[in-house]
């Protein structure tokens, strides 16, 4: 397994693993809008032949009413089920996060994920210390709703550690089935420019 | 802008007004402000309004009517500059660049320092890579802007793109030291200064470019690229103590990144295994939650020192049950040494679970605990993928199968019993364990892509659809979806399920579609030239100009490709009855059995046509509700991409120019994919058909180059030989091309005949290689028709236990398609006898009667259970009714 920065060359490749993973699907040129508006934002994991088998898709979004500055949000987040049960998804998630706040100065990372998909909850709450915010009724385009959930990365700042340390004090606690997804509207159509 | 044809102040100010309407994508508004100009008689024929309402036309999606009048607009007033950029904006709007490109040069003439024509001009440039162009237009717009940021960034940019990197470094220097004030964390300028260094980096300064960084590193807020490339320039430069600190900061970082370790080891100069494997638990001891620590040694370690890191690792997986373990450690497999390794330790992890629980019998004697019960599974899982990786059919069958008996509901072991059917040759059965195991979790859509590809394998393009259709939105069809999110891989599997079908349209369709898909992810950069720029992502965006590229090198590309070449291929060779025909053929000389099938199979079709454009009005009107939708958002659509052609299965398949729509596919390959070794033999294959020598002979030695022992390759000269004896009796060569001609010959085969070539290739691989006797006897039979019998002989009776499943299918169906060797049933037949002994799971060999059998069965025992539930159905619909029977009759007489 290796986990890195994705380049504009492997976005082709998480829209694949995206399609095979997740019921949300984008157009390529929305991965483009990521992959060159926040280049460091998303990371990929691949295996010993370098096929990407999970992503974290991720961008910055300006700040709420009453916020100060910009946060970080994950857009996408998927690993093959053929590849699961290895803590990839919570080091990918890790590796973007530190990134939002070492180049974006991001002070929290967001998320939406759905009502039903348990496992991705699991991780978020135990794992990754995400906290519900509030429910969206209706945000997916099936009808279902949505959890949106935040995670504080005050930890993040000063400190290029924290990220491993996190790793390092869960993942043996939630034994069943990594992760499955999160994602966004399919409203978004990447208009970028 | 002066006016070449300036309209008075009433007018002028109609017409500026326009102007705005355009740029606010007010076209309503804008076309009545044209037709007020225009209906003053003075003026009805004014080029600039005539063109500029050609525009507004465009905008609200009247296509034709903006052509006319813009062109007539034009007419009235050529020496407009505000006449040729319309016309450049419509065709650019069109995706015709180069005309657009002509256009912009016009207006240039009449106006050289238009800032807008100058800029649109040079977006068009980059996309389609005139860098030259670029390269001007940026210093006209440089001199005319100096003040602007981006005038320095695109001057640079067009010279770094060239090549000359010196320039480029130059004027990023200049405009840096020309930056007063800095903020504290400022990400442009952060990007920009990164961009600088990686153009130091590609002009091998990588002194300077370690000074530059070293520099400006507390201003950099990509920590991670800049302490990335401080490392690796350390190690470049041999400074590899400073290099230590890094890597080891940066792994602490990121335990997971192959690459760290390896700059670390690198750094620290170890380059003994031994020595390697030792650093390597130390960092477990480090990191213990990271893999890369526990894995990578095993791709270092040999011989009894891989044994022991394989029995901690293997043991480790297979305690946690980890389902990944096969898979990670594939890879090893390749070194049959590392094989052998594990096959022997899992055997006996197996055999000693099964008798103690524990993975050894040392540990069953120190009575160390007992290893959980799941250990076992994950043990059967794990041999049985080892042995269906070494394709032992039945020992893979036997294992997983013990694990299934063991936990039933565990979805991994179904999807693998699956892939071993799938490698043994039976993609039925392989699909129905797959079905199964989707079913067993429905909410996973990994599982239901996965179980659609194997139903696509199994050449069930309408149940893959279907299932497919569990994820993809509601109101359009499955296929519409998925072509709409650009899905590639299912795509390409149908394309290759109608080629094996023989459904050459349906193939070409997918193909065609799957090539638009490309030709609009090379369109999507269009939008990123001025984005980047102002976001300053310049290291992206240049990683994206160079990814568009190649683009076309993407394996998803190549596959399609294939498939569309050689079913392009196939349709030049037998070319198709038009449609008509097969209508009255098949009515007049079919017997009533098949004329029966035959309607039914008509009125089938009928229906799902039917269904189809019931579901394609449906999906319509969604896309049309979904397009206002986003309008009325106010969001950028794009009103005036061309409408492609659509593509039409009955069309493709009848192109008056197969080989021409070959050569669209071939051409990227030939370019992109050179290093493929197929581009070249698929190549032939056209050339050869349109009979252009020299072509194949560009096409023979570009294959011999990549490897010139490759088994087609012989074939390819000989029929080259043939093709050039048959030409030279026609009619004399051309002295030059004689002469390249003579070279060739010579270099191929030197003074040998072909027949005399052909007779050393057998005899050289007639005992080793069945790919290689395999072209050797086309080419006996291809020399000589008269020798059929012998070339299938030396096929049939090569020794089939060395023969792998793919080999001998190739074998079996070029016999039994008879298009290789003629007509040769009996051949074919006895053939697939023999196969069938040796392969006893592939279905290709098995016979139609049984499997048809065995369909009906399954079609039979379907049936059963829908009308089983149908019976409940009507039974609880008969409660209720009764039940509400009152209420009924109530609504039947109001």
């Amino acid at each position: 397994m290796n986990i890195r920065c994705a380049k504009p060359e492997d976005l082709m490749t998480m829209q694949h693993c995206n399609l095979l993973c997740l019921p949300e699907n984008y157009q390529m040129k929305y991965y483009f809008y990521h992959g060159l508006t926040w280049p460091q934002l998303s990371y990929v994991a691949e295996d010993d032949k370098g096929g990407i088998v999970g992503y974290v898709l991720a961008k910055m979004e300006e700040p709420e009413p009453g916020e100060e500055s910009k946060h970080g949000h994950i857009t996408s987040l998927a690993v093959k089920r053929s590849y699961r049960r290895l803590g990839l998804a919570q080091k990918l998630m890790n590796q973007a996060s530190q990134a939002m706040v070492e180049c974006f100065n991001a002070q929290y990372v967001s998320l939406h994920v759905r009502k039903s998909n348990r496992a991705a909850l699991n991780l978020y709450t135990n794992s990754l210390k995400f906290k519900i915010i509030e429910v969206e009724p209706k945000y997916y385009a099936d009808g279902e709703d949505a959890y949106a959930m935040r995670r504080d990365l005050r930890e993040f700042a000063d400190d290029d550690n924290k990220g491993q340390r996190k790793d390092d004090e869960e993942g043996e606690k939630h034994k069943h089935r990594g992760t499955s997804g999160t994602h966004n509207h399919s409203g978004h159509d990447g208009h970028c420019c | 802008m002066p006016s070449s044809d300036p309209l008075p102040p009433k007018e002028g100010a109609l017409f500026r007004k326009l102007l705005k309407c355009y740029e606010m994508k007010q076209y309503k508004n804008g076309l009545k402000l044209a037709k007020q100009i225009l209906s003053n008689p003075k003026y009805a024929e004014h080029g600039e309004t005539l063109a500029m309402k050609g525009l507004t036309l465009n905008g609200l999606g009247r296509r034709e009517e903006a052509y006319k009048y813009v062109r007539l607009g034009l007419r009235r007033d050529l020496r407009s500059h505000v006449c040729w950029h319309v016309y450049g904006l419509l065709q650019r709007s069109d995706k015709k660049y180069d005309e657009a490109i002509k256009c912009y040069r016009n207006a240039l003439k009449w106006e050289k320092d238009n800032l807008q024509i100058l800029k649109d001009l040079s977006l068009l440039q980059i996309q389609m890579r005139d860098r030259e162009g670029y390269k001007e237009t940026r210093h006209h717009l440089f001199t005319l802007r100096p003040s602007q940021h981006a005038s320095w960034i695109g001057f640079a940019m067009s010279y770094h793109l060239l090549g000359d990197y010196e320039m480029a470094n130059n004027i990023l220097d200049t405009f840096s030291q020309s930056q007063k004030s800095i903020e504290a964390h400022d990400y442009r300028h952060s990007e920009l200064l990164l961009y600088q260094n990686q153009i130091l980096i590609e002009s091998s300064h990588l002194q300077q470019a370690l000074d530059h960084l070293l520099k400006y590193e507390s201003q950099i807020v990509d920590k991670l690229a800049v302490r990335e490339t401080i490392g690796d320039l350390y190690i470049k430069l041999g400074q590899q103590e400073k290099a230590v600190p890094i890597f080891e900061a940066l792994i602490r970082r990121n335990p997971e990144n192959v690459l760290y370790y390896e700059q670390y080891m690198a750094a620290r100069r170890v380059t003994n295994s031994g020595a390697i494997v030792s650093v390597y638990r130390e960092f477990q001891e480090q990191y213990p939650r990271a893999l890369c620590p526990r894995r990578l040694p095993l791709d270092i370690a040999v011989g009894e020192e891989f044994r022991e890191v394989a029995d901690e690792y293997l043991r480790r997986g297979l305690r946690k049950g980890i389902p990944p373990l096969f898979v990670n450690v594939r890879t090893l497999h390749q070194v049959p040494e590392k094989a052998a390794i594990i096959e022997a330790l899992t055997l006996q992890y197996f055999e000693n679970l099964t008798r103690s629980g524990h993975f050894s019998r040392a540990d069953a004697d120190a009575e160390v605990p007992l290893e959980p019960a799941s250990a076992l599974v994950w043990t059967a899982l794990f041999l049985a993928q080892h042995y269906d990786y070494m394709r032992d059919t039945d020992r893979a069958l036997e294992y997983i199968n013990a694990a299934i008996d063991h936990t039933p509901t565990l979805i991994e072991l179904l999807i693998t019993k699956g892939r071993i059917f799938k490698h043994a040759g039976d993609p039925v059965e392989a699909y129905v364990w797959l079905e199964e195991a989707q079913s067993m979790d429905t909410a996973d859509r990994y599982i239901n892509s996965k179980c659609a590809k194997y139903m696509l394998r199994a050449n069930m393009v309408l149940e893959a659809e279907e299932i497919c259709a569990k994820f993809t939105r509601e109101g359009v069809s499955a296929m519409d979806n998925l072509n709409e999110m650009q899905c590639m891989w299912f795509q390409t599997e149908c394309a290759l399920a109608f080629q094996r079908m023989g459904r050459w349209g349906e193939a070409l369709k997918k193909c065609h579609e799957v090539d638009r898909h490309f030709a609009e992810i090379i369109e999507d950069q269009f939008d990123f030239h001025t984005y980047c720029m102002r976001k300053m992502t310049l290291r992206a965006y240049v990683g994206l100009l160079r990814l568009e590229d190649v683009l076309r090198r993407h394996p998803f590309y190549f596959k399609a490709a294939k498939c569309a070449i050689e079913v392009y291929i196939r349709l030049y060779d037998k070319p198709l009855a038009s449609e008509t025909t097969i209508e009255e053929i098949d009515i007049e000389n079919l017997p009533p059995s098949e004329l029966k099938k035959l309607r039914s199979k008509q009125r089938k079709a009928k229906k799902k046509a039917e269904l189809e454009s019931a579901q394609a009005a449906q999906a319509q009107v969604k896309r049309e509700q979904h397009q206002k939708s986003k309008q009325q958002a106010n969001q950028e659509t794009d009103p005036d991409a061309p409408q492609l052609d659509e593509l039409i299965p009955e069309k493709l398949e009848r192109t008056d120019e197969p080989l021409e729509k070959a050569i669209d596919f071939l051409k990227p390959l030939q370019e992109l994919a050179k290093e493929r070794i197929e581009t070249h033999l698929l190549a032939f294959e056209v050339y050869y058909r349109k009979n252009k020598l020299l072509l194949m002979l560009q096409s023979i030695r570009r294959a011999r180059a990549l490897d010139a022992t490759h088994p087609v390759l012989h074939s390819c000269i000989i029929r080259f030989m043939k093709a050039l004896e048959s030409a030279r009796q026609e009619q004399p060569f051309n002295v030059h091309v004689q002469q390249v001609l003579d070279k060739a010959t010579k270099e191929l085969i030197g003074k040998k005949t072909p027949q005399q070539l052909n007779d050393e290739f057998i005899a050289k691989h007639h005992t080793t290689s069945i790919l290689h006797l395999y072209e050797a006897a086309r080419g006996l039979y291809e020399l000589d028709a008269s020798k059929k019998a012998a070339a299938i002989k030396l096929i049939t009776d090569f020794n089939l236990s060395k023969l792998r499943l793919e080999e001998a299918t190739k074998i079996y169906t070029a016999l039994r398609d008879g298009d290789v060797f003629g007509d040769c049933e009996k051949e074919a037949d006895d053939y697939k006898l023999k196969c069938q002994e040796r392969f006893q799971y592939a279905r290709i060999f098995r016979n139609i009667e049984e499997l048809e059998a065995q369909l009906q069965e399954k079609e039979a025992a379907k049936l059963r259970a829908e009308e089983e539930q149908q019976q409940l159905n009507h039974l609880d619909s008969n409660e209720t009714a009764a039940s509400l029977g009152g209420l009924a009759s109530v609504a039947a007489a109001s």
